[in-house]
């Protein structure tokens, strides 16, 4: 595991300050909890707001904006911590191989006595492992912040859990798709934008597509189709994903073996 | 007979519609140090990376040390200095060396440390802040630290001034004493010829030659100015004298392209006070184009 250790000693410092911005991040959002929680009119507000908007931050007639699993959810789940951890993990996904082949870097580490599937494979787990560190900061930090404004009243912590690992296979599947465009062309632009380009896509799907069987090829729809907080997230929230990404994983392996280095 | 450090058949490797290396057959021998030499673009470089398994070939094979580039046994037995070093700018020289290290089994760290006083190096700094010359000598260390049986080098005194070139050159010269075969390539001829035997010479992606150092040396033209003390009364007779391609004079620079011996040359200027001789690389350019334009004809 010599490779995934350098690079996560690599990426140490930059994993720390995002971590802190999104400890920051759940502070001051669950610390407004206490002022939103008794203005009843915000629910009959977004109720009367059009649908698509309503489905953007992930509000379902049946649970209350103001009750903390949707608060949480409008605030956090359903907007700000995925998009967060999707260019997080788009990052890290498209460093791994595509941004650092394109450095130069690659080329003088695979004149180790390394195999290339060898650096492939330990460079992603890498990535997926910077990836997780976030979530967990996130879950710690929602843990130890909320309960002080009992933004997590009546949520079990084992939802919180859940929710959180649904954010992170949410996150898993674009990073791996950043992985391996940058595994097959050795470019971090490319990685960057497709995985940009199919998570934008996904999201608009959930929020602008009616008809639930092309919502269905979403993957926030698998994440967001039942508010994660409130209901946990469908199991499709999570194997989905890690499929999806197991696939794309093995074919950007596949590829990047008998490739040419740039 | 012991096997070839380096065998090429029938090598080929094109990009796209460019044809970058043409069916190159190469044969170097263990203990060799061996140089490639060529201009830019003559595909010195996709040779390295062709034998390091960076590309893969679109015809032909290649073989090191018995084996390919793209095995992970092989190439722990080789040591590889690209010809721009492209690492994280904020690894220090521990770091990467450390790291390659672990990667490698554990390196000597005698052996090491000696290496990094030889270069006088820092290894605390970090590589993004180094001069282009000490990040050079980064790259030297990080290629011989595990002692490899191959070196392969690519343009590797780029960059140093004379002092480290010369160090780099008693390097390299012990490394082969001790049997390392040496693959270095190189754009120009003084950096090949004080350390290689024999060399190989490459031109758009085609061998030209596999030719000694010394049978080189003597195709070569060798470039000189003569900073006289007075112009030359008759340029002209400059020209007829023997080995003389091309003769000219501006103020009192004598200009001169002499095949073979200057001996004759010296002694004609002598006459009008020679202040100055400055001497260019010898021109292998010509040598290229006469091994081309022998190739057409």
């Amino acid at each position: 595991m010599t490779v995934a250790l350098r690079l996560l000693m690599d990426r140490r410092r930059s994993l720390a300050w995002w971590c802190a911005a999104m400890a920051g991040l759940v502070l001051f959002t669950v610390s407004l909890y206490p002022s939103l929680r008794d203005q009843q009119s915000v629910d009959e507000l977004v109720r009367e707001l059009p649908e698509t908007f309503r489905a953007m931050v992930g509000y379902r007639p049946d649970i209350m904006l103001t009750s903390p699993a949707g608060y949480l959810n409008a605030r956090l789940f359903a907007t700000l911590a995925p998009i967060l951890m999707l260019v997080f993990g788009i990052g890290a996904g498209a460093r791994a191989i595509g941004g650092a082949e394109e450095d130069g870097f690659l080329e003088h580490l695979l004149a180790n006595p390394v195999s290339r599937e060898r650096v492939a494979t330990e460079r992603y787990l890498a990535s997926v492992a910077l990836l997780a560190a976030l979530v967990t900061v996130f879950a710690l930090a929602l843990a130890v912040f909320a309960p002080f404004f009992g933004a997590l009243e009546g949520i079990p912590a084992s939802r919180v859990f859940t929710a959180c690992a649904a954010v992170f296979c949410l996150a898993l599947l674009p990073s791996t798709l950043a992985f391996t465009v940058g595994a097959m062309t050795g470019r971090r632009g490319p990685a960057v934008a497709v995985a940009s380009g199919f998570a934008t896509f996904g999201y608009l799907l959930q929020s602008l597509a009616t008809a639930s069987s092309v919502k269905a090829v979403s993957p926030w729809h698998w994440y967001l189709n039942d508010n994660p907080l409130a209901h946990g997230p469908a199991p499709s929230a999570f194997w989905l994903p890690v499929l999806a990404s197991a696939v794309l994983f093995a074919s950007g392996l596949v590829v990047f073996r008998r490739r040419d280095l740039r | 007979m012991a096997d070839a450090a380096i065998r090429a058949c029938g090598l080929t490797k094109r990009f796209g519609g460019l044809t970058a290396l043409d069916e190159l057959e190469l044969r170097v021998e263990q203990g060799e140090v061996f140089g490639c030499l060529g201009p830019n673009g003559a595909g010195k470089t996709t040779t390295i990376r062709l034998l390091l398994g960076f590309l893969f070939p679109s015809s032909g094979r290649s073989e090191v040390l018995g084996g390919t580039g793209n095995d992970p046994a092989i190439r722990a037995r080789i040591g590889y200095l690209p010809g721009d070093l492209h690492v994280p700018r904020e690894y220090t020289t521990n770091d990467l060396v450390g790291f390659y290290g672990r990667l490698r089994g554990g390196h000597d760290p005698g052996w090491v440390r000696g290496l990094l006083n030889r270069f006088d190096l820092d290894p605390d700094r970090r590589i993004g802040e180094l001069s282009t010359g000490n990040r050079r000598k980064v790259g030297v260390v990080a290629a011989v630290a595990h002692r490899p049986e191959l070196l392969v080098l690519d343009e590797p005194t780029s960059g140093l001034d004379p002092l480290l070139q010369h160090q780099f050159q008693l390097l390299v010269r012990e490394l082969a004493r001790d049997g390392t075969t040496v693959f270095l390539s190189s754009h120009v001829l003084p950096e090949v010829e004080l350390l290689a035997r024999r060399v190989a010479i490459l031109r758009r992606g085609r061998l030209m030659t596999v030719s000694t150092i010394d049978d080189l040396r003597g195709q070569a033209r060798q470039r000189l100015d003569l900073h006289l003390s007075r112009p030359p009364a008759a340029p002209e007779e400059f020209g007829r004298l023997p080995g003389v391609v091309e003769a000219t004079v501006t103020d009192r620079v004598l200009r001169l392209v002499v095949d073979g011996s200057v001996a004759e040359v010296v002694r004609a200027a002598a006459r009008l006070g020679v202040e100055r001789i400055v001497t260019h690389d010898a021109d292998l350019d010509e040598v290229f184009l006469r091994y081309y334009q022998e190739e057409r004809s």
